[in-house]
């Protein structure tokens, strides 16, 4: 009896498990479908790529300003009579336009934008005015998910690409002003190994993350039970699912992308 | 409200879109308005050089790599986009080769004159190729200079492997004594040529005027080679030479006349020989008083006969002179 019991609990789970991919499928399937509705969501789509983007810029911009000078500074000490200097500009450049502003910027929003999304659609979800909406004959997914999913597509890679700029000017002024090392010697460096593909690359992939960030936060919201505590464990889950979703996609990219591409 | 947001949005995703893609161009140095020149260089293999890579002339940054591609015949081409108003040197040929230890290669436009002088960059050179291409070379990377440099350590580890085996404590023994040998000779040395210092000096002195005198026969000569030469420039050596021609033919001629002469002097020669031979035997038989001659030349008596007749004759004479009519008579009928 006592192995039925284990054999069941190990089929609820795994059904719990396969429930839950099913539900996340059927919410990005409801979403796609939702975004055919362009005349609910267009109308709120400018102000959530303001609220989403343009209100995260300092943030992005910030995170790239210290991370170009710390990568500098760093770059300077690993290559300390070794390699030649300029070599720090190809280290800011491929380290900040590839890696650091996507994810960093990446996990920065999804601190700042998902728990944002997770809590405002949760307030509203236990507060019963997505009820509303829906008996006012509005789908919630495309007044709700669709302009923010738009807007995480659209203005994360808007945010990475100022944090891409602000991070290389900050190697660039970190090796001029702390370094000793000349524009002409960082500049090198840059344009050494430099392809566009290193930007498209990182673009491509903070709009995955925007979409994933955005989506997550928004499920969790709608996922919301009970009061305040509910919410708030919407916008924490919200964070976390945001954070692993970001580093497995960043994983999924560079092996999907990376490996098969040669300079 | 509303279309301030909009606003605001449009605004930052144009000034972050315009800010990348120009910074993007600025680092890949595009040039969108083509005020760049372009040169198409021809390679058969271009190693490691990438889009991007540096062009160098003379040792300066003169523009970079645009475009790396292949062609159809099995070439690559290799697109070079050069500063504006860039002279080429004169019968270019382009250079790829790695400009540094860690994988940098540049392209260096330059002279064919100044091509190494290698037969693999040569032979890539003289490759066919097409009308208005610069012909190009890949010149080996340090990753193969390094391999034969390998090599080559282990061939010196091996001969130093050789030389320790080799030379060991008996060796040793055998090079300090002959080291020693060596002191002593060169001691030896020393004191000889301090003894013959003064030999040597006067020998040097000798050596020195023997010098100067091939210095001034090698003038003279020089003046003779001088003097032969102008002959030769004026004619006369031609002159002379043409009296030599007519010199020989003469001689020629006397020669023949020479052997003709000296035929008939051995005919005479042989005549006179057997005239001798007649004349000896002739001699021969008078003085042994044979024949009339014989008898003649060896008997005195037909001297005294003789003498006594010419002393008849002159008596008969001088009577004839005076009286002729008694031995001649003149009768006209």
């Amino acid at each position: 009896m006592g192995a039925v019991a284990f054999v069941e609990t190990v089929g609820r789970a795994t059904r719990a498990r396969i429930e839950r991919v099913g539900d996340a499928a059927a919410f990005v399937g409801d979403t796609l479908r939702a975004v055919r509705d362009a005349r609910t969501w267009l109308p709120h789509a400018s102000e959530q790529a303001r609220r989403l983007g343009v209100d995260s810029m300092p943030i992005g911009i910030f995170i790239a300003l210290f991370t170009g000078i710390v990568l500098a500074l760093l770059a300077s000490y690993s290559f300390t009579g070794a390699v030649p200097l300029y070599f720090v500009g190809t280290l800011v450049e491929k380290t900040i336009t590839m890696e650091l502003a996507p994810v960093l910027t990446g996990l920065a929003l999804a601190g700042r934008v998902g728990a944002n999304i997770a809590a405002e659609l949760g307030t509203m979800k236990v507060t019963e005015q997505i009820d509303a909406l829906e008996t006012l004959a509005y789908d919630p997914f495309a007044f709700l998910v669709v302009p923010r999913v738009l807007a995480g597509l659209v203005m994360f890679p808007v945010v990475v690409a100022a944090a891409m700029i602000t991070g290389l000017a900050a190697g660039w002024g970190a090796s001029a002003l702390l370094l000793d090392l000349s524009t002409s010697e960082f500049l090198k460096g840059v344009r050494l190994f430099f392809d566009d593909f290193d930007v498209r690359y990182g673009l491509v992939k903070s709009a995955s993350f925007g979409v994933a960030v955005t989506l997550i936060g928004c499920r969790r919201g709608l996922l919301a039970r009970g009061g305040a505590q509910g919410v708030g464990a919407a916008a924490t889950s919200a964070v976390v699912f945001s954070a692993i979703a970001i580093l497995i996609l960043d994983a999924l990219w560079a092996v999907v992308w990376l490996l098969g591409h040669t300079p | 409200m509303k279309h301030r947001q909009d606003f605001i949005v449009g605004l930052t995703v144009i000034a972050t879109v315009a800010a990348l893609i120009a910074g993007v161009l600025w680092l890949q140095q595009r040039d969108p308005a083509h005020r760049r020149q372009r040169v198409v260089a021809q390679f058969s293999d271009v190693g490691n050089a990438r889009v991007g890579n540096a062009a160098m002339i003379r040792g300066v940054k003169s523009g970079r790599i645009d475009r790396i591609e292949l062609a159809d015949d099995g070439a690559v081409l290799v697109r070079l986009s050069l500063d504006r108003g860039t002279e080429l040197p004169r019968d270019p040929v382009v250079l790829l080769g790695e400009s540094s230890l860690f994988g940098e290669w540049q392209a260096t436009i330059t002279e064919r004159a100044a091509v190494p002088r290698d037969d693999a960059v040569q032979r890539q050179l003289t490759g066919a190729r097409e009308p208005g291409l610069i012909p190009g070379a890949t010149l080996p990377d340090i990753a193969k200079l390094t391999v034969v440099a390998g090599q080559i350590a282990g061939d010196v580890a091996n001969v130093a492997e050789r030389v320790e085996v080799a030379f060991d404590d008996n060796a040793a023994r055998e090079l300090r004594g002959s080291i020693r040998n060596f002191a002593i000779l060169a001691q030896t040395l020393a004191k000889t040529v301090t003894d013959h210092s003064g030999d040597l000096d006067t020998l040097s002195s000798h050596l020195q005027d023997a010098v100067n005198s091939l210095n001034r026969t090698a003038r003279k000569t020089e003046q003779i080679a001088g003097r032969v030469d102008s002959s030769m420039t004026s004619g006369d050596v031609r002159r002379m030479m043409t009296d030599f021609a007519a010199a020989a033919a003469e001689l020629r001629v006397a020669t023949a006349t020479i052997a003709s002469m000296t035929q008939r002097l051995a005919g005479s020669q042989s005549r006179l020989d057997n005239f001798l031979t007649s004349g000896d035997s002739v001699l021969m038989k008078i003085n042994a008083g044979q024949g009339t001659l014989g008898r003649l030349v060896n008997d005195s008596s037909l001297y005294v006969d003789s003498d006594s007749l010419v002393t008849s004759l002159h008596g008969l004479v001088q009577e004839i002179r005076a009286n002729p009519k008694r031995f001649f008579s003149m009768r006209l009928f």
